[in-house]
């Protein structure tokens, strides 16, 4: 009967050829033992793919890790984290300030101001050693102008509560000015230089240089297009000669200004804009000098120039037009994020493009060219694995170098001896943040007694499988801005119970907390998918709810736990991480000015002592300074607690232990070194001098 | 007939445009924005938030977005948020990735339950029959990443060769038939998983379908005639009991761009479900609604088909128009 065949035979002849492949493919010691190459070539595996391959324009981890090999900033930060150049040989930071002269004034000697009186008088001071004057090399007098500028103003209405906005013409008369030349950016020279001048800056009315719609400007509107003094820290930048692209054109200033002219055009809606919103201009000096202007003291702005430069001689105008027009799109709109260069880019890093495979692999080959010499490793492969596990398995299969592995494993691998491993401590913490609107959270105490209830060595050891440190405050731990001297809240549910006697709340005859008959009672949430946050929040739950508080908990999607219940201030106690940079700024998050919708200090922390240290901190220059500040801030927030601090998250990485770094002597003989992590973990710091070698070369270390 | 065919093209044309707006709707009506405006930037200032919305047409009234919207899919202008790619060469690019799973999952699929299903239902009750009812149960309850990584994990440790992704990776260089075979093998275990479930579903109705068939009065009748048992069974019933499944097949249509999210996540097969599924969680709308638009005509095109085919297959069944 031919159906009855047909039945038996088909699955068995698809099978058949199915399987029979198998005996085609190689096995992974084939691969890894028959493959020369093999030794030459990095393979690392990533949960995601590179969305885009322009610096200016990338913001997820893929894509960095991809830039970070093809492009090259500025600047970087070395083995301590401190900056050291890479583009730039070396920098300068100075500062110039300008301040307006106001003839309707006198001088503290009685004279009426003008411009050569206030010079000459200024002079005479720095000539005596005026210690406001000591950082001045230079005062100059620039002369006044006119300008006519249109400015949008809001016009109050008084039914509807919406202003109306119109735009309206002015006239600014722009009085002469002194500019001064600082040796290095000082925050208070205005501070002192007003003392010398008996409060001349702060007398000077802005409203007076505007012309025109006088009742709707505003003094500050007024102030910002006539600012009565002005801070420009300059950044001076020395370039590296002789660098090229890996298409072979010299790297110049002109690339550094481009890259700026890039990120902040509008049409490339480049991610990185807040990044370079303080910079006024970028001005080329020469070829291998550049100059940036910073509009106001923003010290955390300097580590922006890690950014990876662009090539200008491949994505300026004509080019972008001439591959418009090619494509058959309009030249007018199409910008640098349309650009093929996004799919093939070319820098002046180590590694240059090769081929990409969306959703598979990024191949790069080494740049022999490199200005620091071609790196050891022939070619780096960036191949995406979506699957934890799987990933996993290619890596012990010895198909993959390197992977972002779990906690539990890396417990797996970690004695295994055909892999190093290396430590890094994170630079994010978790933490239990207090919505101090609420009145229940607005007495420290309370947020204190919650606090110590909560025993946080208890979760990094059964949570977190000790893979975290505690931390007392909002710095990382590898900074130093963050103070050591502080020191976490002991845990002592005891002692919670009576700072919350203090604070008012006993027990009812229930064992319950109450004051005034009420019951101390919240809502703790928490986003779905993370189930540290989660394990945290049951911890948390329980440990109040013993100390007789009615907590009842809640996990949210992400995106309607961030748009309806954060951003809204609508919520009770919430944990939640940040993810830190490395710069001391603080002021999104906890300025008491930054508490509005959809801004960062959600939780509602104001302390008056706080909110002028951030302002200092961000427009200190002298490290030792801002350290000192910031740690000082630190000590103040651990106070007040608006969040109880909780934890910082460690991880190990683990690669192949056939991988070293070589570096050859003057008489060209290999030397081989172990690989080493920096303070944050990192190991590709030497990335350049990496080999494989075929067997291990270094005995464990 | 041709007016018929018209009359259904029609009414399904309203259809689409239905599926257009609530596809449109469920996206941006779902809490989230696309993951370039992320809030939780802290250096983003609201004007450059604003800016995004801008060029993502966000700002716009939701009938304009819409007009817009589509208009761009239509044109081949609609670009994806993530990465300013256009998103129909993307869709066509990952079809094709996926394109051979789903061929190989369905040939094993129908190829493996009708003669289980069959099987089953002629040997009725039999030590065969209960042993396959409860493999198949299995199959269909156990979660399909589960076995995956069970499968995974034991094909690796025992035969030492890469099943993960299109092909063995950093093999370069190879002839044209050894290639081949490569993709082959790679295609072994997921389309074998993906089938699985499919295979044990699929069985079962057909053992159903069988059984009803089996013990029918044709068939009595055939027996009765003194036919031989296969003639029977495989004549007068297989015949009879095919006949639903015939629908079937146009039921696979939309089935070629839904992907397996699991299965493509698990194996790194960068296939359409995959492209999907991070497309949702990034709210990426382009792609999103492209994808759900796309798939909302081939379910149409799909039940069509399976109309015509029924049509075809079962002469008792007229089109209404007749």
């Amino acid at each position: 009967m031919r159906v009855k065949q047909i039945l038996i035979l088909a699955p068995t002849l698809v099978s058949l050829f199915l399987l029979q492949s198998y005996f085609w493919v190689p096995t992974f010691e084939e691969q890894v033992k028959g493959d020369p190459g093999r030794l030459t070539r990095y393979i690392q595996t990533s949960i995601g793919d590179a969305s885009i391959l322009n610096p200016t324009l990338a913001a997820d981890s893929a894509s960095s890790d991809i830039n970070s090999l093809v492009f090259e900033g500025l600047i970087d930060r070395n083995r301590d984290l401190a900056f050291r150049g890479r583009l730039a040989e070396s920098w300068e930071i100075f500062e110039e300030a300008y301040m307006v002269v106001d003839d309707t004034q006198r001088l503290p000697d009685g004279n009426p101001v003008t411009a050569d009186r206030l010079l000459r008088h200024l002079e005479k001071a720095r000539a005596a050693g005026d210690p406001a004057l000591r950082l001045v090399q230079k005062i100059e007098l620039l002369p006044g102008q006119s300008k006519i500028e249109q400015i949008e103003v809001a016009i109050p209405r008084q039914e509807s509560g919406k202003p109306k906005k119109r735009m309206v013409e002015v006239t600014v008369h722009l009085p002469p000015r002194l500019k001064f030349t600082l040796s290095e950016v000082d925050q208070d020279f205005f501070v002192k230089l007003n003392s010398l001048l008996r409060g001349y800056g702060n007398r000077i009315d802005p409203s007076r240089f505007i012309e025109g719609a006088e009742p709707v400007i505003t003094r500050e509107r007024a102030a910002a297009l006539v600012p009565p003094t002005e801070h420009n820290p300059i950044v001076l930048f020395r370039l590296r000669k002789g660098v090229l692209f890996q298409d072979g054109h010299e790297f110049d200033s002109g690339d550094v200004k481009f890259t700026y002219q890039a990120i902040m055009a509008p049409e490339n809606l480049s991610p990185r804009v807040p990044d370079f919103e303080p910079v006024k201009a970028v001005e080329p000096l020469g070829r291998y000098t550049v100059k940036i202007i910073y509009k106001r003291l923003f010290e955390p702005g300097f580590g922006s120039w890690g950014m990876g430069i662009l090539p200008e001689h491949l994505l300026n105008r004509e080019r972008l037009k001439a591959e418009a027009i090619r494509l058959g799109r309009d030249p007018k709109t199409y910008s640098i994020r349309d650009s093929a260069f996004n799919r093939a880019p070319i820098g002046t890093g180590p590694f240059r493009f090769a081929e990409w495979k969306t959703d598979q692999f990024i191949r790069l080959r080494r740049f022999r060219d490199y200005w620091e010499g071609s790196p050891n490793l022939r070619e780096y492969l960036y191949r995406v694995i979506p699957d934890l596990l799987t990933a996993e398995l290619t890596f012990y299969a010895g198909t993959s170098d390197a992977y972002g592995a779990q906690p539990h494993q890396v417990e797996r691998l970690k004695h295994d001896p055909r892999f190093q491993n290396f430590s890094r401590l994170g630079l994010g913490y978790t933490y239990i943040g207090y919505n101090m609107r609420r009145p229940i959270f607005q007495d420290v105490r309370v947020r204190k007694a919650l606090g110590m209830a909560i025993n946080v060595q208890e979760i990094i050891d059964y949570v977190l499988y000790r893979q975290a440190e505690r931390t007392t405050g909002p710095y990382p731990k590898q900074t130093e801005f963050y103070n050591p001297t502080v020191r976490p809240l002991p845990y002592d549910p005891e002692g919670a119970l009576r700072l919350l006697a203090e604070a008012g709340w006993t027990r009812n005859a229930e064992g319950w907390l109450e004051k005034d008959g009420k019951p101390l009672a919240f809502t703790l949430l928490t986003n779905l998918g993370n189930e540290v946050r989660k394990a945290v929040m049951v911890v948390a739950q329980n440990a109040w709810r013993r100390l007789g508080i009615k907590v009842e908990t809640l996990i949210m999607e992400w995106a309607v736990f961030i748009n309806e219940r954060v951003d809204k201030g609508d919520f009770d106690a919430l944990i939640l991480g940040w993810s830190m940079g490395l710069d001391a700024d603080l002021y999104q998050i906890f300025h008491s000015s930054q508490m509005g919708h959809f801004q960062l200090n959600f939780v509602g922390y104001s302390n008056p002592e706080a909110d002028a240290l951030m302002i200092r901190i961000r427009q200190e220059y002298n490290r030792a300074r801002q350290v000192e500040m910031a740690r000082r801030l630190h000590q103040i927030v651990a106070q007040d607690q608006p969040y109880t601090f909780l934890f910082v998250g460690k991880g190990l990485t683990l690669l192949d232990r056939k991988l070293v770094r070589m570096i050859r002597d003057p008489d060209g003989t290999p030397q081989y070194l172990p690989i080493v992590a920096d303070k944050l973990g990192r190991i590709n710091f030497h990335f350049n001098q990496w080999v494989k070698t075929s067997e291990p070369v270094l005995a464990a270390y | 007939m041709l007016s018929a065919l018209l009359r259904i093209g029609w009414k399904k044309l309203w259809t689409l445009f239905f599926v257009s707006v609530i596809s449109f709707a469920v996206i941006h009506l779902a809490p989230g924005q696309p993951s370039q405006i992320d809030p939780l930037n802290p250096r983003f200032t609201p004007e450059q938030l604003e800016r995004y919305r801008k060029a993502f047409d966000l700002d716009l009234p939701y009938h304009v977005q819409y007009v817009r919207f589509y208009r761009k899919l239509f044109t081949g202008e609609l670009r994806a948020f993530k990465d300013s790619q256009p998103v129909l060469p993307k869709i066509v690019e990952r079809f094709w990735n996926s394109f051979p799973l789903f061929l190989v999952g369905t040939v094993l699929i129908w190829c493996y339950a009708f003669p289980l299903g069959i099987a089953s239902a002629i040997r009725r009750n039999s030590l065969f029959d209960k042993v396959t009812t409860v493999i198949v149960f299995a199959l269909i309850s156990v979660p399909g990443f589960y076995l995956a990584y069970l499968l995974i994990i034991f094909v690796v440790q025992t035969f030492h060769v890469d099943v993960i992704g299109l092909r063995t990776f950093g093999r370069e260089g190879v002839a044209a038939p050894l290639r081949l075979m490569d993709r082959t093998w790679h295609l072994v275990l997921p389309s074998v998983l993906g089938a699985t479930a499919g295979i044990a579903v699929l069985s079962r109705y057909v053992r159903s379908q069988m059984l009803e068939v089996i013990n029918s009065d044709y068939v009595r009748t055939a027996r009765a005639k003194g036919l031989g048992e296969d003639t029977v069974l495989y004549k007068h019933a297989l015949r009879n009991a095919l006949l639903p499944f015939v629908t079937m097949l146009g039921l696979l249509v939309p089935a070629l761009i839904g992907g397996s999210v699991i299965i493509e996540t698990i194996f790194a097969w960068p296939g359409i479900g995959r492209l999907g599924y991070e497309a949702v969680l990034s709210r990426d709308y382009p792609i999103v609604i492209s994808l759900n638009f796309i798939a909302a005509v081939l379910t149409l095109l799909g039940t069509l088909l399976s109309d015509v085919l029924y049509m075809v297959a079962d002469p008792r069944i007229r089109l209404e128009a007749e």
